[in-house]
């Protein structure tokens, strides 16, 4: 319980330690968070009337003011307005996160086991064209743009043969429809996992073989184990602890980083909004961005961690150095 | 033998801190020296702290207690310790267990070799690296075919003999050699062995030698140290510690010597037996 | 009667980019149940190749190029892999060099041990399973199984750890059991232990054991027999009493030389010159010419076949033939003393 309890404090040091840092960059990198709130006016306005808009949004005070102005509001749940779409940050975020949560997340399990299931199924073929192939054809699809393939989906499924929507998460007038959800969903979830699938199923493969060729095969074999059995009781279980780390980190990759898959297809998610924020200084919807997505990466890591010491009893900290021999050996074991 | 203390160990201590509950006494209170031009081999089990103290003479650790002087110099003293840092980086030179990770991969023998005197800059001696190495290559028993060869290429034996030339590159008053030979075979251990006693005299270093093994040892040593659980618990001359062993765990090492007769080894007490009596004295 | 395990003539090569490693050449010998062979050699001598040979588990680059293998009669040469797995862990098992690397790191002993049972018994109920891992701990004198059964490899010693890997080898109940190099990366006093708990097991469960050792010291502890290798080649081989008081081939005596115990008193210990050839061209004639001090004319151009001096003892030296001169062996013998 106090490890957890500790680890709840690191937790929350991270988050803090964070916003600090974006806060301060994105302050001192240039831009104009007035066009964002003004749209095109802002440039027509004269200095007078600037400091009269910068007042307004709290921006003329030094920069630890406006911090610690923004933390207290923050921490009673006030994260502030977006400038562009002068609601509530949080209010906005909400209505976009489910997209996102359904396009990344979909994709992100997709990802998980397909990638676990071609590695070892790779592996298992190891160098035989089934394999060559594979791999082959993985390292040609991660090297091509996801907008590309994005557009040349649409024109083959969307445009030639008409079989899915182009664009949108649903039609219109069909937004509590399930299926049509989905129906709109499999063009930008195909590209997703199709741009990501190879990077971790290649992981998956060669940590597999480089297990394959380990010692300790050698004993499983000669115990009597049947080849699948060694495979995926011995080996892939020994694999399992860096694939969920990577895997952790993946988290916001994938679920964020669908942004150009978002914007090619007109799919209102956060990755678009966080591109936005970013780029026309919507100070405050970029700030609960970034907490949010560092949130994710952290409790990712927790859980990749949490599992990880259940399947590698050495990761455990302070068991991990304790020398072998030291109490048993030379008293005549 | 010279009569000068050349290094002396004087209750060196020194614990493992695991976390902030379990802490391993890894050596207690040891002391010992070595004179120039000797050879004195530390025997004992694997944990029972001989490579924490080689590593505490080679600076590797910092000793929780205790001192360790070369030549008068208070090795754990930072300060003193920096004054004579290149003296002592050159003139005390390590060999370690595992040549197989101890040696860069992708490094060829020759500049494996020459790297110690280019990092010290030294000036080589025979005009360049390449030759001095070559030279030392010689002493160790490698030919120049092996020069250009990567580590992998090479036996555990001739591996060894590399670690042994890039050592003695820097004309080391004290080596310190963490079980050379205990990967290696027996045929290949004893040309080790012969190795470095030719070397020793020829040169004239001290050497402190690290070993499980009591056979080769007996050997090769001109004074030896027993290691168990930590402590010293005996040190003498080679050949009273072979002849009249006074600690009890001394003498269930030199029985555990396998004898090369097959009537004798069976008739001998087995282990357990042996475990057995040491206990009970 | 046919011995328990029956090689003939049987030759291994590795197919490596660089050319082929011929690390196996026409071996031959017999395993009769309840005995134990020493097979002795330096590194890179074929001995351990021969073992996993036999049992199949070298990697796809190494072939058995020629000979057969037949266990109890039956030629098991030209079985796949999913014949062998039926006969790994029940017929035949393998204890490693070094306990560490051997044992799933992620996997409790008792988990490994378990697993190794399972094979055979799929429908065994979980309490018999325990008794059993529990059982077998006791048999290779673990204390404690019961504890140390949910325990993982790091937690253990190194002696521990090659007396769990002895355990996960012999819950099949094998018939042979590959001991390679099994205490080499221990210490002297401990490798004394796995030993004599060899020899015990041993005796107790009557498996016939094929021990690979590097060291003629260690051998003698335990084998019955003992065949010496040689680039690939059985140079000598013969009952223990024989090959130890009465070496015939240059290598073995160059062997017993080189152990400390034989140049007691001496300045210098004893080394064999030189080194092992490579074995992608094996040089012509006798392999150990080159090193051999004792070498004839003829080893530059023959290979000596094995000579046999009784029923039992044959070694393959161009001095045992009749024309060869007569050498004493330079090995001081034991029994004198």
């Amino acid at each position: 319980m106090l490890k957890w309890g500790k680890k709840l404090l690191f937790f929350l040091f991270y988050l803090f330690l964070l916003s600090v840092l974006v806060f301060v960059i994105s302050r001192l990198s240039p831009g104009d968070p007035l066009v964002s709130y003004y749209g095109e006016r802002a440039e027509k306005m004269d200095a007078q009337e600037r400091e009269w808009a910068e007042n307004r949004l709290g921006l003329r005070d030094p920069i630890p003011v406006q911090y610690v102005r923004w933390l207290e509001n923050a921490l009673q749940g006030d994260f502030g307005i977006s400038y562009k779409y002068k609601m509530d940050a949080a209010e906005v975020i909400r209505g976009r996160i489910g997209n996102t949560l359904l396009l990344g997340g979909s994709g992100f399990l997709l990802i998980f086991f397909l990638a676990l299931w071609l590695g070892v199924f790779c592996a298992w073929y190891e160098g035989r064209w089934v394999d060559r192939a594979i791999c082959s054809l993985g390292t040609v699809t991660s090297c091509i743009p996801e907008f590309w393939l994005s557009l040349v989906f649409i024109l083959i499924f969307a445009v030639n043969l008409k079989w899915l929507p182009s664009s949108g998460a649903y039609s219109v007038g069909k937004a509590e429809d399930v299926g049509d959800r989905l129906w709109h969903l499999i063009l930008p979830l195909s590209i997703v996992v199709m741009t990501h699938l190879w990077y971790y199923a290649y992981m998956i493969r060669n940590k597999l073989l480089e297990e394959v060729r380990a010692d300790y095969v050698l004993l499983a074999k000669s115990k009597g184990l049947k080849r699948s059995k060694v495979m995926v009781k011995h080996c892939l279980r020994n694999v399992m602890p860096s694939y969920f780390s990577i895997m952790a980190i993946a988290v916001p990759h994938i679920l964020g980083g669908t942004y150009i898959v978002e914007t090619v297809f007109s799919y209102p998610g956060i990755g678009t909004l966080s591109y936005e924020s970013a780029r026309y200084k919507d100070y405050n919807l970029l700030m609960l961005l970034c907490i949010l997505s560092g949130a994710l990466v952290l409790l990712c890591n927790l859980a990749a961690q949490a599992i990880n010491e259940r399947i590698d009893p050495r990761l455990k900290a302070g068991e991990f150095l304790k020398e072998p021999g030291v109490e048993d050996e030379g008293r005549g074991v | 033998m010279n009569e000068e203390i050349l290094l002396d160990v004087k209750h060196l201590s020194h614990v493992f801190s695991l976390s902030k509950k379990v802490r391993i006494q890894a050596v207690d209170d040891v002391s010992f020296q070595i004179r120039r031009g000797e050879i004195v081999g530390l025997v004992g089990e694997s944990g029972s702290g001989k490579s924490t103290v080689a590593r505490c003479v080679m600076n590797v650790y910092r000793p929780k207690e205790g001192e360790i002087f070369y030549k008068g110099i208070n090795l754990c003293d930072r300060k003193e310790f920096r004054e004579h840092k290149r003296m002592l980086q050159s003139k005390r030179q390590f060999i370690f267990q595992d040549s197989d990770s101890a040696l860069n991969q992708r490094m060829k023998v020759w500049e494996i070799i020459a790297e110690p005197m280019k990092i010290q800059h030294v000036t080589p001696p025979r005009g360049t690296l390449r030759a001095e190495a070559e030279f030392q290559m010689h002493l160790v028993g490698l030919d120049a075919g092996y020069l250009d060869k990567y580590p992998p290429e090479l036996s555990g034996g001739q591996r060894q003999r590399v670690a042994i030339a890039r050592a003695l590159a820097m004309e080391p008053e004290l080596l310190v050699a963490d079980e050379p030979i205990a990967s290696l075979d027996v045929s290949i251990q004893a040309q080790i062995v012969n190795l470095f006693k030719q070397l020793q005299r020829q040169h004239g270093f001290s050497i402190l030698f690290i070993a499980h093994d009591l056979a080769m040892v007996e050997f090769l040593c001109d004074r030896v140290g027993v290691m168990h659980h930590g402590k010293l618990v005996e040190m003498a001359p080679v050949k009273e510690l072979f002849e009249a062993p006074r600690h009890p765990y001394t003498r269930s090492l030199i029985s555990a010597i396998p004898i090369p007769d097959p009537k004798r080894e069976r008739a001998r007490k087995t282990g357990k037996e042996m475990d057995k009596e040491w206990m009970d004295a | 009667m046919p011995g328990l395990l029956e090689v003939n003539h049987l030759s291994i090569s590795f197919f490596t980019p660089r050319g082929e490693v011929e690390a196996v050449r026409d071996v031959s010998f017999s395993l009769n149940a309840g005995e134990v062979l020493a097979v002795v050699g330096e590194s890179g001598c074929g001995k351990s190749v021969l073992c996993k040979g036999i049992m199949k588990l070298l990697p796809p680059i190494a072939r058995i190029k020629s000979g057969s293998i037949c266990i109890n009669g039956t030629d098991i040469t030209g079985y796949g892999e999913r014949d062998m797995q039926r006969l790994r862990g029940k017929l035949f098992s393998m204890v490693f060099q070094d306990p560490m690397s051997v044992l799933n790191p992620t996997m409790t002993i008792g988990a490994q041990i378990g697993e190794a049972v399972k094979v055979h018994q799929p429908r065994i109920a979980k309490k018999e399973l325990t008794e059993k891992v529990i059982g077998f701990m006791e048999l290779v004198g673990i204390d404690k199984p019961e504890e140390r059964m949910k325990m993982y490899p790091h937690q253990f010693s190194g002696g521990m750890r090659q007396r769990s890997v002895m355990a996960t080898a012999l819950a099949g109940n094998p018939k042979i059991l590959f001991a390679d190099e099994p205490t080499t990366a221990l210490d002297v006093t401990i490798q004394a232990q796995i030993l004599d708990l060899l020899r015990d097991v041993q005796k107790k469960l009557g498996t016939a054991t094929v021990f690979v050792s590097h060291d003629l010291g260690v051998v003698a502890r335990v084998a019955d027999r003992v065949a010496v290798m040689y680039a690939g080649k059985i140079v000598e081989t013969g009952t223990v009493e024989e090959v130890y008081y009465d070496p015939r081939h240059p290598y073995t005596w160059g062997l017993m030389r080189a152990l400390p115990a034989f140049s007691k008193g001496q300045d210098y210990l004893y080394a064999i010159p030189g080194m092992l050839p490579t074995l992608i061209d094996p040089p012509k004639g006798d392999a150990f010419a080159c090193r051999n001090e004792y070498a004839l004319a003829i080893d530059y151009r023959e290979e000596p076949p094995l000579f046999p001096i009784t029923d039992t003892h044959y070694a393959a030296t161009w001095l045992l033939d009749k024309r060869a001169p007569r050498i004493t062996a330079p090995v001081r013998r034991w029994k004198d003393e």
